[in-house]
């Protein structure tokens, strides 16, 4: 059974060869429309569900970054980006959908993890190159043929053991185990693709597509760090289970694909300032999201990663936040320092003013505290808790 | 003598996979509407597809278009005998004075409570506090609100699935069967089958009265005679609650 199941192994391929950006040209073109019997079926079930998600209460409604989301796959949707729709979801992960009728959805944690427009672009960009290479549909296909090839031959090895009185069922769970692999390989080899195609969009667009390798760099910094916190480790090996390839051969092919994709002579810029100030009306929201996830070595390593931009009362005052919410030894401290950090910033937040005044009232400085909490009451005077605030200034 | 016994075993394992089965649930209150009375349709979920080779159902959207139609031609002719004021929403924003948004936030309810009810009242997984209650669903006050704003009494739910076994499914059924005749028998892979339910809501007080789930192998949705079956098979034959019932024997 050991010999069976690497034979299997081989036949399935670990490696694989790199999928370069030019190999990557779109299957379909603008207008594009539902071709053959399953692709129509396929889509009309996927009309269904936009309608669904469209009217979803968890997507953010915001006119503007909406706006700003549709133009930026207009620019890096190739051929087909007129008829790419594009949908945030509130919902603080790191990723992305596209569906086969040209739709995708953005998760709201991307536009915290990215640092700058060539980054997201960068995502936008692979999720346009599933619909432009018709992903979906040929996933679909392939599953069918594999599942239609194992049944046969299945009830074939059944019918000629059963002739001449052998039992067949481990050859047949073999075969199964085979059909498992051979998928989840396809599957992986899709996503190489709109890695590679993901690249020569964004380049083509006027992107730094080396953009896209360092967001890799930082999901991996951040699953790591995650991992630390809770004491466990991320598991770096390869699986031939795995639906994705692995984010360090990502990132590494993503280095050299955007070395490929560049041209000399041309200048490529990551829009950083653009990116920041679409983005700036709901980045507490997004903060406030992820803290709240109370998952803090991967809070932590979001709230560094973005400091390395220049830290601001915001990010201060989500540090606080990390620790006050893990709350073990320490963290009370860790947290307060945190706070008094924040207020120091032009741009801090009521609450951080807030949480600066009760970390001070605890630590025995209850003039200062009650400077501090005046001032949150003079920022935010109908918060929910103005009440019982005015009670401790005036006590 | 044990081929012949193999025999006997596929022809009931034949027999058997034609079954049409049935269940329905009442409220405890529940009187089947008669003569005059106004329900609204909504829009129906229904989908038709292909089984594949390997057992997988891929939509077929010409199938479902046609399945729809038929369907709701049926319903419209049964709901014609019954004496009902029928009106079927064709879009989200089919009913004057309602916007769309409140039409889907009732579907998308209505879909999480229909599959709770699909859940535990026919995958066994019953809920104890709700035993021997009848129907103790609802759609909340919002349901009551459409009601009261339309003038409608009842809201009807219909899903519908069904699918149709490739020739190459069919061949495998084939040759599973003739397996039976050298040693191995494997006469029951499963061709295309119908599952549907239907689910009635009274408006006036937002609580899901009746609901009805049929599975069945026999049956072409896509024609009139194949719709007006399934139609007839879920709505034909309406029980009432069981406190009705109890009414009812008693004055007899």
């Amino acid at each position: 059974m050991g010999g069976g199941i690497a034979a299997a192994s081989l036949t399935t391929g670990v490696a694989q060869a790199r999928i370069r950006p030019n190999e990557m040209v779109p299957l379909i073109g603008p207008g594009y429309r539902a071709q053959d019997v399953d692709e129509k079926g396929m889509w009309q079930q996927m009309e269904r569900v936009e309608e669904e998600i469209s009217g979803s209460n968890l997507l953010i409604k915001d006119p503007a970054l909406t706006r700003y989301l549709g133009d930026l796959i207009g620019r890096v949707g190739g051929p087909a980006a007129r008829d790419m729709r594009i949908y945030l979801a509130r919902i603080p992960e790191f990723n992305a959908v596209m569906f086969p009728t040209g739709f995708t959805v953005i998760f709201s944690g991307l536009l915290l993890r990215m640092r700058n427009e060539a980054q997201l672009a960068g995502v936008i960009a692979h999720e346009s190159a599933h619909f432009l290479r018709k992903h979906q549909l040929r996933q679909w296909r392939d599953l069918k043929r594999k599942t239609d090839i194992f049944s046969i031959l299945a009830m074939g090895a059944g019918v000629a053991g059963g002739a001449a009185g052998v039992y067949a069922g481990d050859l047949v769970r073999l075969a199964e185990f085979g059909t498992i692999l051979s998928l989840l390989r396809y599957n992986r080899v899709l996503e190489a693709e709109a890695d590679a195609m993901g690249v020569r969009l964004l380049a083509e667009a006027g992107y730094d597509p080396t953009e896209m390798s360092r967001t890799w760099a930082q999901l991996i910094g951040e699953l790591d760090l995650s991992a630390k916190y809770r004491r466990k480790r991320r598991d770096r090996d390869f699986s031939i289970f795995s639906t994705h390839p692995n984010p360090e051969a990502r990132m590494a092919d993503l280095k050299i694909s955007a070395a490929e994709a560049k041209q000399a002579g041309r200048s490529y810029d990551a829009f950083r300032d653009r990116y920041l100030s679409a983005t700036a009306n709901v980045r507490p929201t997004l903060l406030d999201d992820q803290v709240k996830l109370n998952d803090p070595g991967a809070s932590q390593y979001v709230v560094n990663t973005l400091a390395k931009d220049g830290w601001n009362g915001m990010l201060r005052f989500h540090e606080g936040e990390i620790w006050r919410l893990r709350n073990l030894k320490g963290d009370e401290l860790r947290a307060g320092q945190g706070y008094a950090a924040a207020v120091l910033y032009a741009d801090a937040p009521a609450d951080a003013w807030r949480w600066h005044g009760i970390m001070l009232m605890k630590a025995g400085r209850s003039a200062e505290a009650k400077l501090a909490l005046a001032r949150y009451l003079r920022m935010a005077p109908t918060a929910p808790d103005a009440a019982f605030v005015r009670q401790m200034v005036a006590g | 003598m044990r081929k012949a016994g193999l025999a006997v075993t596929v022809a009931a394992s034949l027999v058997l996979a034609g079954c049409v089965s049935t269940r329905q649930y009442a409220d405890v209150e529940f009187a089947p509407p008669q003569g005059d009375y106004k329900l609204l349709v909504m829009r129906p979920d229904v989908s038709v597809g292909s089984m594949t080779t390997g057992g997988l159902v891929e939509p077929r959207a010409d199938w479902t278009e046609s399945a729809r139609a038929k369907l709701l031609a049926a319903l419209r002719a049964q709901q014609a005998g019954r004496g009902g004021n029928v009106m079927v929403l064709d879009r989200r924003d089919s009913l004057a004075g309602v916007s769309a948004d409140s039409i889907a936030e009732l579907e998308r309810l209505h879909s999480a409570v229909g599959g709770s009810i699909a859940l535990h009242k026919y995958s066994g997984a019953t809920l104890p506090t709700k035993r021997r209650k009848g129907l103790d669903y609802t759609l909340g006050e919002d349901a009551v609100a459409l009601g009261r704003r339309t003038g409608y009494d009842y809201a009807l739910f219909l899903h519908a699935e069904d699918s149709f076994a490739s020739t190459g499914r069919v061949a495998l059924q084939v040759l599973g069967v003739a397996g039976c005749f050298v040693g191995f028998c494997a006469p029951n892979i499963g061709l295309g089958q119908q599952v549907a339910y239907a689910s009635l809501v009274d408006l006036r007080t937002g609580e899901v009265v009746w609901f009805n789930l049929l599975r069945s192998q026999l049956g072409d949705i896509r024609t009139d005679e194949g719709a007006g079956q399934m139609v007839e098979r879920l709505l034909g034959r309406m029980k009432p609650g069981r406190e009705v019932r109890r009414r009812e024997r008693a004055a007899s």
